[in-house]
């Protein structure tokens, strides 16, 4: 990229190599990229955290208050871009769904009509569903009968459960096959009912 | 703002910025008391009056002769006398409807003017014949401030960092940069009160780790949970209540005291000596074990006795309510509460020994008590004012905050779908596509929404706009994607377009409580009487300022892609840029304003091609897109922000 600044070539860093200039953001670059951080599930987070810190001083917006329009219109691209690549490598979910969607696997992140109705969602396995409906009905009866120890307990063992489930991704991502990789995407789509169920049961989900 | 094209990555002004540091800021607009920090010798420091006190009361009279009087004087001598004409705690009021609850409650002081239905705006009638809103009030309270900080300076300030609740929602955000911009200042930035406050504690102490922040002011409840370290301050979770504080406890003792002398509601007068009384009683009983006040009432005086037991039972179940944000931010930080190094406390209430033991209660440690919890917010933001103004230097702090209320649209059967949750470290984007729910829909009515609630109506209603002209498809073909973008300041823009049409509509979400520039400039000319200074002046600089740099700009895109310039460009752009000049030589900004519009109409077709060179040169993307679409409406290309998002959605 040519240095909207100098107009020289302003290299692969965030700042030009040249004047120093914030360069607009790469939106080609995926999370792992943007931080400059190895693509792996069991990425070093403490690395990346001070990667997202040691970036954020160069680019975010508070730098720039009195500066060129362009250098802060290029800032603010770059940060929100580094906000969100570090929101996603930091939770669990969220890198595997990306690390996934890079690797071109769908997970059904899906469309929502003006109903509220998700379309296009990937549809996990008929028996977990019927599974997760039947929890659900069984923590729906607890909740109504006041009964916070069996709600507790679902919780516990929901819990459990998510680990298991995210200890699963996470060797599947690691192993890295398209098999592996197709594994890892029904396991991610388990996941979010899993975890709808425990925002449910730990009383910050919807209804409560 | 024209300087600012010319001193971009030039080292050899560091020098000079410096010098310039102390003309920003840093402001405390409080709910009961306000106050003003400068940075000097790279410490921040309030600013005292004449008499060495830093706090200016924020109570505002307005006199029948039109004077308006602010400070201590109007809260002491001219309250108890004319209550209706003088306004405290206007604070509560800011962003508020004439329907909020803050308008319409028991034991109010205030009259206020009658509305029109659609009106979104709280006015209050005083002395006069006035109708006044909040934030004009406001602007009073903060004129006084950028005075005295004038003076202190020797010089006019250059810009203002003012503070606000972590929990304000949009609308009270918008409410508070509009009395500043009535005021004169130029708001660089709107920062969270806690944020502040952990800024200057951190920065005193020199301190590192994971604080909570526990701050209640006069009128709202605030708590944040931030991790300082290597000079980064990053806000991990924050939570409140923006309509609970001292005047809270102040108002249960008055119903308390009303019950004991037997009358059910009281006047105008009867209302601010209730009021006063029990904010007296509650003050005295900070050091003492019990006191007393005698207030007028309803013609007979009474005397009224309480000890600080009786007045915690009262007080107690409002304090309670700071319990569940507290505990909701501790675990949207993911901490237990031994895991934080300490608890800084904000706020005149937390003086009151019953809020420190319930403080300790929550977090199992005594909170820290080597902060002035009065001063600490202001001295943040002046610290913050100084950065901002500086520009980049690597020794500065950096601030990481969060929005605080989840953002997001309503759907069909008033469900909300959330875009942006809540503790998202700002700036940040989002992008989500809906489709049709009916055969041969021709628009989309979106509602912007504010909360955690996941019902529209349990939520706050932002702003609403359409997006029509979509021909009719079979339901679910017609797909519109719609973009949020936060900016730093914590304020929402919001963009759609459906994209088989690439039809297309954005707002910069000025909530109903919000004013618009035309507002904002018919009250600055209605202050224009009373006003200190020139009002016509500074639009004027302001619109010349404007038109230079719209000039710069246009003449930059040109030398920039001459091959994209037709001759009826030329033709267009070269007159236009000639009457932009000699307009903003001349006395009178409305036309410079037209100038500048005219020429932003001649260059569009230009503007639009460079626009689309610029696609093909590979500019995708989304939010980043619609950022980048939000930052290009000051230049003069503003219109094909539009198609920037156009562009960005075929990368979907």
């Amino acid at each position: 990229m040519v240095c909207w600044s100098c107009e020289r070539e302003a290299g692969q860093g965030v700042l030009c190599a040249h004047c120093r200039a914030v360069q607009p953001p790469d939106e080609g670059a995926d999370a792992f990229a943007v931080l400059g951080v190895p693509v792996a599930y069991g990425v070093d987070l403490a690395a990346a955290e001070a990667a997202f810190k040691q970036l954020s001083r160069q680019v975010h917006p508070d730098r720039f208050a009195k500066a060129d329009p362009r250098a802060r219109k290029a800032a603010l691209g770059r940060t929100v871009q580094l906000n969100d690549a570090w929101k996603t490598i930091k939770d669990p979910v969220a890198r595997a769904e990306h690390m996934l969607t890079r690797a071109g696997v769908d997970i059904g992140r899906g469309d929502h009509d003006i109903s509220g109705m998700k379309t296009r969602e990937v549809m996990a396995p008929p028996a977990f569903l019927l599974e997760v409906l039947e929890l659900n009905d069984e923590l729906s009866a607890a909740k109504r009968q006041g009964d916070s120890v069996k709600v507790a307990f679902m919780a516990e063992e929901m819990r459990g459960k998510v680990a298991e489930t995210m200890q699963l991704i996470a060797a599947r991502l690691e192993a890295g096959t398209p098999e592996d990789l197709q594994a890892a995407a029904r396991a991610v789509v388990a996941l979010r009912y899993q975890k709808r169920f425990l925002d449910s049961a730990e009383g910050s989900g919807p209804g409560v | 703002m024209s300087e600012a094209l010319f001193d971009i990555s030039e080292p050899g002004q560091s020098r000079a910025k410096r010098a310039c540091r102390t003309r920003a800021i840093g402001i405390d607009l409080g709910t009961t008391n306000s106050l003003v920090a400068i940075v000097e010798n790279g410490k921040p420091v309030c600013l005292p009056d004449d008499a060495g006190t830093t706090i200016v009361p924020s109570v505002v009279h307005y006199a029948a002769d039109g004077r308006v009087l602010v400070g201590a004087e109007p809260r002491d001598t001219l309250a108890p006398e004319f209550p209706r004409d003088t306004i405290a705690s206007v604070k509560r009021f800011m962003g508020r409807g004439p329907s909020d609850a803050e308008a319409t409650r028991r034991l109010t002081p205030y009259a206020f003017a009658p509305a029109a239905p659609s009106e979104g705006v709280v006015r209050f009638a005083v002395a006069g014949g006035r109708a006044v809103t909040p934030m004009e009030v406001s602007a009073e309270i903060l004129k006084v401030l950028r005075s005295r900080a004038e003076e202190a300076m020797g010089g006019p300030v250059s810009g203002a960092v003012i503070t606000v609740p972590a929990y304000f929602d949009e609308g009270q955000r918008q409410a508070t940069r509009d009395a500043g911009r009535l005021a004169g200042l130029e708001v660089l930035r709107l920062l969270n009160e806690p944020t502040a406050a952990a800024l200057a504690y951190g920065l005193d102490k020199q301190a590192e780790g994971t604080f909570a922040v526990f701050d209640l002011g006069g009128g709202t409840f605030d708590i944040s949970i931030l991790k300082l370290e290597d000079g980064v301050f990053e806000v991990k979770s924050t939570g409140g209540d923006s309509a609970l504080g001292g005047d809270d406890f102040d108002r249960a003792i008055a119903e308390a005291i009303l019950k004991r002398v037997g009358l059910t509601s009281v006047d105008a007068h009867g209302a601010r000596r209730l009021l006063d009384a029990a904010r007296g009683l509650k003050e005295a009983l900070t050091d003492s074990s019990e006191a007393e006040a005698s207030v007028d009432l309803a013609g007979a005086t009474h005397e009224v006795r309480l000890t600080r037991a009786e007045m915690e039972t009262l007080v107690a179940p409002v304090l309670e309510r700071c319990a569940r944000p507290v505990r909701q931010a501790l675990a949207d930080a993911k901490l237990e509460p031994a895991a934080l190094s300490g608890v800084i406390l904000v706020g005149g209430a937390t003086r009151m020994p019953l809020v420190r033991r319930f403080v300790e209660g929550l977090f199992g440690q005594p909170p820290l008590a080597d902060i002035d919890p009065d001063e600490v917010v202001a001295l943040g933001a002046a610290a913050q004012a100084d950065v901002l103004a500086g520009g980049a230097n690597d020794a500065d702090v950096l601030l990481l905050d969060v929005v605080p209320l989840s953002l997001g649209l309503e759907t069909m059967g008033g469900v909300v779908e959330k875009l942006i949750h809540r503790n998202t470290t700002v700036p940040c984007g989002a992008t989500q596509t809906f489709t049709t729910f009916a055969d041969k829909q021709t628009g989309f009515d979106l509602h912007v929404v504010q909360g955690e609630r996941e019902l529209v109506g349990e939520c706050r209603s932002l702003a609403r706009f359409k997006l029509t002209g979509i021909p009719p498809m079979p339901a679910g073909m017609a797909r519109l994607e719609v973009t949020f973008m936060v900016d730093a300041d914590g304020l929402l823009h919001v963009s759609a377009r459906e994209e088989a049409t690439g039809k297309e509509a954005s707002i910069a979400v000025k909530p109903s409580y919000g004013l618009s520039d035309e507002e904002v400039e018919r009250m600055l000319l209605d202050s224009f009487a009373h006003a200190e200074e020139d009002v016509k002046a500074r639009l004027l600089t302001e619109q010349r300022i404007e038109a230079q740099r719209i000039v710069t700009a246009a003449r930059s895109a040109m030398a920039d892609t001459p091959e994209l310039l037709t001759d009826a460009d030329r033709e267009a752009i070269g007159p236009a840029m000639a009457a932009v000049e000699a307009a903003a030589a001349g006395p009178d900004h409305l036309a410079i304003r037209s100038a500048v519009e005219a020429l932003d109409h001649a260059s569009k077709d230009f503007a639009a091609r460079r626009m689309n060179r610029a696609f093909e040169a590979g500019l995708r993307g989304k939010a980043v897109a619609a950022v980048e679409a939000e930052v290009e409406k000051t230049a003069p290309q503003a219109d094909l922000a539009a198609r920037v998002r156009d562009h960005a959605g075929h990368s979907h």
